[in-house]
């Protein structure tokens, strides 16, 4: 089928380009802040001289367009570069001794350790949200002004005005720590994503309520709905292959365009779970310094967020036939 | 005895507002015999698609069908619980209506949605049977490649197409009754002519009864054996096609007859050809290309040829129509004329001076000397101001007159299109499409034009306000001397107003003569097509059987070679399919493109 290859072809290109924009953003800014990198390796105690001769072993000095370019380099065989911080088992390493350098943890290593722990987070996360989500987003749609669509916007209300970090820490007392429900708190098995998801699933809903809602609303005022009836078709056949077909579009566009929320919610939850997984590795990462790391997350971050979203045009594009890319 | 297949009792439908009732049908009351076509016409707001739908059985909230029976053979489908109503519904009793466009799933192939429903509502077809019936009624109602069409979505669809996949809808489950409401509305006239066509086709081996429903007076009289008329909710007069327009006997009925315009009653006057006419406005060989994305290919594009090389000359005094169905770049044509968008090749002259060679200033000029007025001025005004206001703006626009002075034209200009001093103050919101159109005719002639380009300006009126308009426009070339090109699909309008009229076919004008000409001996066989399938009571010289081929208008992307027309061109010969004809002078100031006038041509040289 030549509309899926030369889809493929054309947004992953675009996609690259994308890439390389953010990373190179993060690379040069990075670069311009305060706080030599070198330094920050070797600790406050090396002398100037040291910091100098190290900097400039690492190409530290060089313009930042060629050191880009060098990353890049390292990055296309696999290679992210390694921590200037954490070391290889874990734990952090203080600065100042130069021949620990070896040890230091590869950042491929880092985000494979993290990155699954908050795939499995995200991902019942996105379970919860549709729990919640599609219940009240469809009976409000359906019945769009009446006691279910009042009950979806009430609902959405409560979700928003509760804050991330208040849910997170009073779910942790009260369903960890008072009635020893659910554990969280670090992490041992699954069920440690249990509470950290139910926030982020409570933080993401309402968007999805509202939009479900609106498209089902929108599709069940469409003429050929109505017509449907008069066709021959039952309620509930035109309900399940043709309105949630037709609200489907505008709901997952949302899902593309929330993925980077989700990852920033995920960000806040692992800090306050105290979760080892991608969002921490971040938060560290930036609190430390870590530059490679940090370099290693923003590509990593900004590929899932393109990639998903191409995969969300695609399917868009293979539900409505009209859209165009 | 046996029951008969439609009778309505009785029926009033009453719209809920604000807690109160307002009666949309009152006390309508119908009979139709297995296999009859009973026509109803009234005009738009009448209520006939609730009246419509009433009749299949589907009456919702806000109206609720107060008093009264639709009974299908006995049974009463107002009053039958909603289950048994559905199956009837898809089955025994089928539907089409006015807006083809939006009567199918966008996102799901037509094909698919027919066979869907046929397996709904009727259990004893399977899949295989199913989708075979509905490629052989594909291949019924003239749709080309049905097997490849099967698998297209309604977007790919046109118009005229799509009403043929619901003509299939309805039928694909045989049913008994079949409401047509308002079916050729939307469509262009050739178009609507075919769909009419292969209802008269159908009619003959279909074993339903129809209710035929229309706008259009001469549309229902042409296919039905009775009709009733609808004014206001009510049947105001019963009767058959014959005796309706021979004796009318309600006063609504009279009225609607003697708005059908009259085509071929009187010849105009033949136009003394002026020796040297003063052109105003000459085109020349203008053509224009759209480059659209392409989704099948890598970074594709198709060119959309909506223009393609267009000469005529607009002549002081004159009123030049320019007549052509939907998409053969009329509006295009417009929007080079008024230099909104600049042609890709070719000249357009405004009193002798090539607009492109035009400074900014001069261009300023120009554009006061030469007015467009578009069909929908909803849009054009400024919606906060107040209509005073942004008649006197375009005057400010071109500078040079005081407050005062403005003031004053306004109110000059506000009386001469009928608008009363004290809608000056008020906003585009609350006016009628009439006003509104006529605050934009104001806008235009503070400019003190010399020529007016009218792209579909009165389409969205009614008839009355119509009419009400045209007389302003003659009014306004009687005491200013004002040249109009008249834009419009409408042949009924345009033979009543202009005095020459050029015929265009997919970005091509195809015949240019003067409106005797074009209305009495057409040269080109399009135009004869065009002319047969207008809708009028009359009896026509051309009639559509032998004018009108089966077939659509090729797309503007994928333009065959030779002339556009051959596809649908009774007289097409292999000489045709090769090369295009070019616009010649067959004398008398008439052009025409079609190999048929060859030896006249000759003649003529
Ligand atoms: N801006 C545009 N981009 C692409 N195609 C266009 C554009 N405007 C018009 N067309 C195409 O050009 C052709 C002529 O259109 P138009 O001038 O609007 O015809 P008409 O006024 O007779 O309906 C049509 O096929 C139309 O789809
Ligand atoms: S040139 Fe041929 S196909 Fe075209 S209109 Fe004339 S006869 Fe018909
Ligand atoms: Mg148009």
């Amino acid at each position: 089928m030549g509309f899926a290859l030369t889809f493929f072809a054309r947004r992953l290109a675009q996609g690259v380009l994308i890439v390389l924009l953010v990373s190179f953003t993060i690379f040069a800014l990075l670069r311009v802040v305060p706080g030599d990198p070198a330094r920050i390796i070797l600790g406050p105690m090396a002398t100037d001289e040291v910091v100098e001769q190290t900097a400039r072993d690492m190409g530290l000095r060089d313009p930042i367009p060629l050191q880009y370019m060098r990353y890049l380099g390292q990055v296309a065989q696999g290679d992210f570069g390694t921590s200037f911080i954490k070391a290889r088992g874990g734990g952090s390493m203080g600065g100042g001794r130069d021949e620990a350098r070896g040890e230091r943890a590869r950042v491929l290593d880092l985000v494979a350790e993290t990155l699954p722990l908050t795939l499995q987070l995200a991902g019942l996360a996105l379970v919860f949200t549709a729990l919640i989500a599609l219940p009240l987003g469809i009976a409000g749609g359906l019945m769009a002004g009446r006691w279910p669509d009042k009950l979806a916007l009430y609902a959405s209300s409560i979700f928003v005005s509760l804050p991330n970090f208040w849910l997170a820490i009073v779910l942790a007392l009260v369903v960890t720590a008072k009635l020893g429900w659910i554990p969280s708190i670090g992490y041992q098995n699954i069920a440690y994503a249990i509470l950290p998801a139910f926030v982020i699933a409570i933080e993401m809903s309402p968007l999805f309520i509202r939009s479900l809602s609106v498209s089902i609303a929108d599709t069940m005022r469409h003429p050929f709905v109505e017509l449907a009836q008069v066709r021959g078709l039952s309620p509930g056949r035109i309900f399940s292959h043709h309105v949630l077909r037709n609200a489907a579009v505008p709901v997952l566009n949302l899902f593309g365009v929330q993925i980077g929320a989700l990852l920033g919610g995920v960000l806040i939850v692992e800090y306050i779970f105290d979760y080892p997984g991608f969002g921490l590795l971040t938060v560290q990462a930036v609190l430390q310094r870590d530059f490679p790391v940090i370099q290693g997350i923003a590509i990593i971050s900004t590929s899932i967020f393109v990639v998903i979203n191409i995969l969300v045009d695609f399917v868009s594009a293979q539900i409505d036939p009209r859209i165009e890319y | 005895m046996t029951e008969r297949l439609l009778t309505v009792e009785g029926l009033t439908v009453d719209l809920l507002r604000d807690g109160g009732r307002v009666p949309v049908l009152r006390d309508v009351s119908l009979a139709l015999e297995e296999r009859q076509v009973l026509g109803i016409v009234g005009e738009s707001g009448s209520g006939k698609t609730v009246l419509a739908k009433a009749l299949v059985g589907w009456v919702a909230e806000p109206l609720v069908a107060s008093r009264g029976s639709v009974r299908f053979r006995g049974q009463d489908l107002l009053a039958m619980p909603p289950d048994a109503r559905r199956v009837l519904r898809g089955s025994a009793v089928g539907y089409i209506g006015a807006d083809p466009g939006s009567s199918f799933d966008p996102t799901l192939p037509v094909g698919r949605q027919i066979v869907e429903k046929v397996r709904a509502v009727r259990a004893d077809i399977d899949a295989t049977a199913a989708k075979k019936r509905v490629l052989d009624l594909l291949d019924r109602v003239h749709i080309p490649s049905a097997a490849r069409r099967f698998d297209e979505f309604p977007h790919q669809y046109s118009g005229g197409m799509l009403q043929r996949a619901m003509i299939v809808d309805a039928l694909a489950s045989d049913p008994a009754f079949l409401v047509c409401d308002n079916i050729t509305q939307p469509l262009d006239v050739t178009v609507a002519a075919q769909i009419m066509r292969l209802l008269h086709d159908l009619r003959s081996d279909l074993d339903a009864g129809i209710v035929f429903i229309s706008t259009s007076l001469p549309v229902v009289c042409d296919i039905a054996d009775e009709l009733v008329v609808l004014s206001r909710g009510e049947i105001v007069e019963r009767s058959t096609p014959e005796r309706l327009l021979a004796a009318p006997e309600h006063p609504y009925s009279r009225d609607l007859i003697a708005r059908n315009p009259v085509i071929w009653g009187t010849p105009p006057e033949p136009v003394e050809l002026e020796a040297a006419p003063r052109a105003i406005l000459e085109v020349e060989d203008v053509t224009k290309t759209y480059v659209v994305p392409d989704r099948t290919r890598f970074f594709g594009t198709q060119a959309v040829k909506a223009v393609r090389g267009v000469s005529f000359a607009v002549h002081g005094g004159e009123n030049l129509g320019l007549v052509g169905e939907s998409g053969c770049g009329k509006s295009t044509l417009s929007r080079l004329l008024s230099w909104v968008e600049q042609p890709d090749e070719g000249r357009i002259r405004f009193k002798g001076q090539d607009i492109a060679g035009m400074s900014a200033p001069q261009l300023l000029a120009m554009r006061k000397g030469f007015q467009l007025l578009l069909q929908d001025p909803f849009n054009c005004l400024p919606p906060n101001l107040p209509i005073g206001r942004s008649i006197g703006m375009s005057l400010q626009i071109h500078g040079g007159l005081g407050r005062k002075a403005i003031a004053e034209q306004v109110r000059a200009v506000m009386a001469e299109v009928g608008l009363k001093d004290a809608d000056r103050e008020r906003l585009p919101i609350g006016m009628s499409a009439g006003q509104r159109q006529r605050v934009n005719i104001a806008r235009a002639l503070i400019l003190e034009p010399e020529l007016l380009i009218l792209d579909e300006t009165l389409s969205a009126l009614d008839p009355m306000e119509q009419a009400r308009l045209l007389d302003l426009f003659e009014r306004l070339q009687a005491r200013h001397g004002f040249t109009y090109l008249f834009i419009s699909h409408d042949l009924a309008m345009v033979r009543r107003v202009c005095t020459r009229i050029a015929v265009m076919y997919l970005g091509k004008v195809v015949e240019l003569a003067d409106t005797r000409s074009v209305f009495f001996e057409p040269t080109h066989p399009y135009t004869r097509a065009l002319l047969s399938a207008v809708p009028t009571l009359e009896e026509k010289p051309f009639k559509a059987a032998d004018c009108l081929l089966e077939g659509e208008p090729p797309s503007p992307i994928d333009l065959p070679q030779g002339c556009s027309f051959a596809a649908r061109c009774p007289h097409a010969m292999p000489r045709c399919r090769a090369e295009e004809p070019p616009l010649v002078e067959l004398g008398g100031g008439r052009f025409s493109a079609c190999w048929l006038n060859e030896p006249e041509v000759s003649r003529a040289a």
